[in-house]
């Protein structure tokens, strides 16, 4: 199947009004729901046996759409294509850290997710690849058999820089003179930073200050993504984050995104309100965790990430374990269409706990 | 220190790493209470040690925390003075029938509570301390505020009563095997209350070689529902049996070792499904009468686990009830012991209770019933308790705590029976 998304790539990222983008991605959602269901037998059981069949899904609306919990990823093997489709496997550290989820990808679905990163990320830097600082250490890129999401987020983010340098030893520190001599060779021209965000903070941010060390990055953008959790143990909010970079640095631009290895596409970066915003290919609705319904605009909830992207498995609508809200849509005072949210952090671990696992199979009613 | 001729083992250095949480009395070391504990036993069901209990009875049943928690004010209401005499009423009756002995304490009882009911460290040691028996309690790292409030309330009792305070110790420590081997040296019987892994881990620490064991594994429980009974019944019948699942249902977050997983609807074909459906509504209507809403982790926690499911095997999957998640086992499926908890429901259909007998296996535990004679359910014991299951109970009553358990009277493990026999020309003479 071609990618719904094919269709969207002359748009620009964040160029269709609330209302039409509704319309757009219900097609392609109504579409991949259908193709998925033919094409991949776990998903169609999961359609056919939790949510009724295809039938609800037919009112087009986008909370209408099935989805499935992020967690299955990594019990299941969720696939659409042939196995001599697949050209790529995605791995990721999920939710949990344990297992890893699987994402099966196809020359379509690969090529077009490059594509929309591609045009993603130069709405924030530009089509020039600028010289790169990568806070992390590259033995996370050069072992093969640990290539995580951090590892291939980083290669992901690679591309759009040039001469990457990496800013920590592979105990962590920071290689500061090695930094120096980067950001002079730079000559106070743009540059790029890219980290996650809790090393960005405790081995960046911390190390500078502990070394009582200031840097010259006004004219830098610093990237970063990785959930919160962390930095919340750390009681650090989004805003003292930058304000604390900012002093050290004098960084202006700092950007977070949202997304996960389980749904290409679903990237989400932030507008200049600071909230996380949804570009043209994807899309989030917010849900009660306990009621499953959707919830109006400024209620927190449990989010489903939506993708008009995946055609090689069924990973277009996927409800997270993430908490966040809803702040508003097609925002006057901004240059981007659209929806954005807000993360709010992770749901609890359940702490439900007890009894075996055993298996211990038997015939029901004969 | 001295017990049994030996030297006991718990040093100073060792009860470092213990922490004593009732009754707390500063500068009572632990190894001086191990070793003054040798000579506290008492006769079993002694008028002082019910008085005691009787006011510890009283005094959860008044605390603004566990008032509100049903599941503690059922321990309250389980030890309260006229339940407490019945327990005394049937010991004696056991006494009455075996004249040739005398029952003692069996001494000093070591319990390991579970995390997952927190409160059921009171049943075990309540019966063991009106066995006259000193005892040490080990309950879970992080008391839960149940826990913390009886805790307080036992601490409060100890200090106007010197003979809590001087036989028994609730404590908590990391998993240390040199401190549970101290514990298990030192008693003359341990009670490990599960689960599985636990048991695994402590099991192999070696007790006294007087000493005895009771272990209780982690189990899986069931309901019956007659379909024909079911679908006959009036709605108040119906709305009562609802009432009562939801306590079987939700307390302990469905993680007891009795909470039901599957109802097995016994019966013919027609109208099981409007049956269920009825009975979720109900069940619905119940958890919205009693307000009760599951935590955001315990719902993503029962969606993930109903998704694989689904992925899985033939079912229906029920997200319409906020309350819990109903599913519905196709005929020709087979229902595995996967246990969920917090709230989620597998309904399987079968033709006839004789079919349990193929399900049923060492792990069972309770099954509630409803719509069942007495005759039938005696079969159904006959049938079944020899591969596993130890309790058949009406719907309602999973979580009633029964002197046997998992099949054993812990009156019987709690007590010795010392036999007396007299002289031969006394019983000439008699």
């Amino acid at each position: 199947m071609r990618s719904p998304a094919q269709d969207l790539l002359e748009t620009p990222p964040y160029g269709l009004a609330q209302a039409e983008k509704d319309a757009m991605l219900s097609r392609a959602l109504t579409a991949l729901t259908r193709h998925h269901h033919e094409h991949c037998e776990t998903y169609r059981h999961i359609v056919d046996r939790v949510f009724g069949g295809l039938d609800r899904s037919r009112s087009g609306k986008l909370t209408d759409m099935p989805f499935l919990p992020v967690s299955l990823f990594k019990t299941h093997e969720l696939k659409s294509v042939p196995d001599s489709e697949v050209i790529k496997v995605l791995t990721s550290s999920g939710t949990s850290g344990q297992s890893v989820s699987r994402v099966y990808l196809d020359a379509e679905t690969a090529r077009v997710q490059s594509t929309v990163l591609v045009k993603i990320v130069q709405h924030f830097l530009g089509k020039d690849r600028l010289p790169m600082v990568i806070l992390d250490h590259a033995g996370v890129v050069r072992e093969r058999k640990s290539h995580s999401a951090r590892g291939a987020g980083i290669l992901g983010m690679a591309q759009f820089g040039r001469r990457p340098f990496y800013a920590l030893r592979e105990d962590m520190s920071l290689d500061e003179q090695g930094l120096l001599d980067y950001l002079a060779a730079a000559q106070g021209g743009k540059i790029l930073l890219f980290g996650f965000t809790f090393m960005v903070w405790s081995c960046f941010v911390q190390a500078l200050e502990s070394h009582g060390l200031k840097l010259d990055l006004s004219d830098a953008v610093l990237v970063h993504t990785g959930g919160w959790k962390r930095m919340k143990d750390l009681a650090v909010g989004p805003k003292e984050f930058r304000e604390r970079l900012q002093a050290l640095t004098g960084i202006r631009s700092v950007i977070n995104f949202y997304g996960m290895a389980e749904q290409v596409g679903g990237v989400y970066f932030e507008n200049d309100l600071h909230f996380l915003h949804a570009p043209i290919y994807s899309d989030v609705v917010i849900r009660d965790p306990v009621t499953l319904a959707p919830l109006p605009d400024g209620e927190v909830g449990l989010i489903q990430v939506l993708s008009s992207l995946p055609v090689s498995y069924p990973g277009h609508s996927i409800l997270t374990e993430d908490l966040g809200v809803i702040r508003g849509a097609d925002a006057a005072e901004l240059n981007m269409k659209g929806r954005y949210f807000e993360m709010m952090g992770r749901v609890p671990e359940s702490e439900l706990r007890g009894c075996s696992d055993t298996f211990q199979p038997v015939k029901a009613a004969s | 220190m001295i017990i049994d001729g030996e030297f006991h083992p718990m040093t100073d250095a060792l009860a470092t790493r213990v922490r004593q949480l009732a009754p707390v009395r500063p500068g009572d070391g632990l190894p001086a209470f191990l070793g003054a504990a040798i000579s506290r036993h008492e006769t079993p069901f002694s008028e002082r040690r019910r008085a005691i209990v009787g006011e510890l009875s009283a005094r959860f049943l008044k605390d603004p925390w566990l008032r509100r928690d049903p599941a503690s004010v059922a321990v309250g209401y389980w030890m309260r003075p006229a339940a407490i005499a019945q327990l005394q009423a049937a010991f004696e009756r056991r006494l009455a029938a075996e004249p040739a002995t005398v029952r003692v304490p069996v001494g000093r009882v070591f319990h390991v509570a579970p995390a997952n009911v927190d409160t059921l460290f009171v049943y075990s040691w309540v019966l063991s301390y009106l066995c006259g028996n000193a005892n040490v309690v080990r309950v879970s790292q992080q008391p839960n505020e149940a826990v913390q409030a009886m805790l307080g309330a036992i601490d409060a009792v100890a200090k106007e009563h010197a003979d809590l305070a001087d036989s028994n110790r609730f404590v908590t420590y990391e998993h240390d095997d040199e401190v549970t081997a101290a514990f298990s040296e030192w008693c003359t019987h341990r009670i490990l209350w599960g689960g599985n892994e636990t048991i695994a881990a402590l099991r192999p620490l070696p007790l006294n070689p007087h000493a005895s064991e009771r272990v209780f594994g982690s189990k899986f429980s069931y309901a019956v529902v007659n379909l024909d009974r079911y679908r006959a019944a009036k709605p108040e019948e119906r709305a009562k049996l609802a009432a009562a699942f939801f306590n079987d249902l939700f307390w302990f977050d469905q993680m007891a070792c009795s909470s039901p997983h599957v109802v097995f609807w016994v019966g013919g074909e027609p109208g099981w499904q409007e049956a269920t459906a009825e009975f979720e509504d109900r069940l619905q209507a119940e958890v919205e009468r009693k307000r009760y809403l599951p935590s955001s982790a315990n719902a993503v926690h029962r969606l993930v686990h109903a998704f694989g499911v689904a992925a899985d095997s033939d079912v229906a999957v029920g997200l319409a009830h906020p309350g819990f998640i109903g599913i519905r086992i196709a005929e020709s499926e087979v229902v595995d012991k996967r246990i969920c908890g917090g709230g989620l429901i597998r309904h399987a259909r079968i033709h006839h209770l004789d079919a349990l007998a193929e399900f049923a296996s060492d792990q069972d535990q309770t099954v509630t019933h409803y719509g069942f004679e007495r005759d039938a359910l005696n079969r159904l014991a006959a049938g079944i308790g020899a591969r596993g299951v130890d309790r058949i109970v009406p719907i309602g009553e999973a979580l009633s705590f029964q002197v046997n358990w998992d099949g054993f009277d812990l009156i019987d493990d709690l007590t010795r029976r010392v036999t007396v026999q007299a002289s031969p020309a006394e019983r000439a003479r008699d």
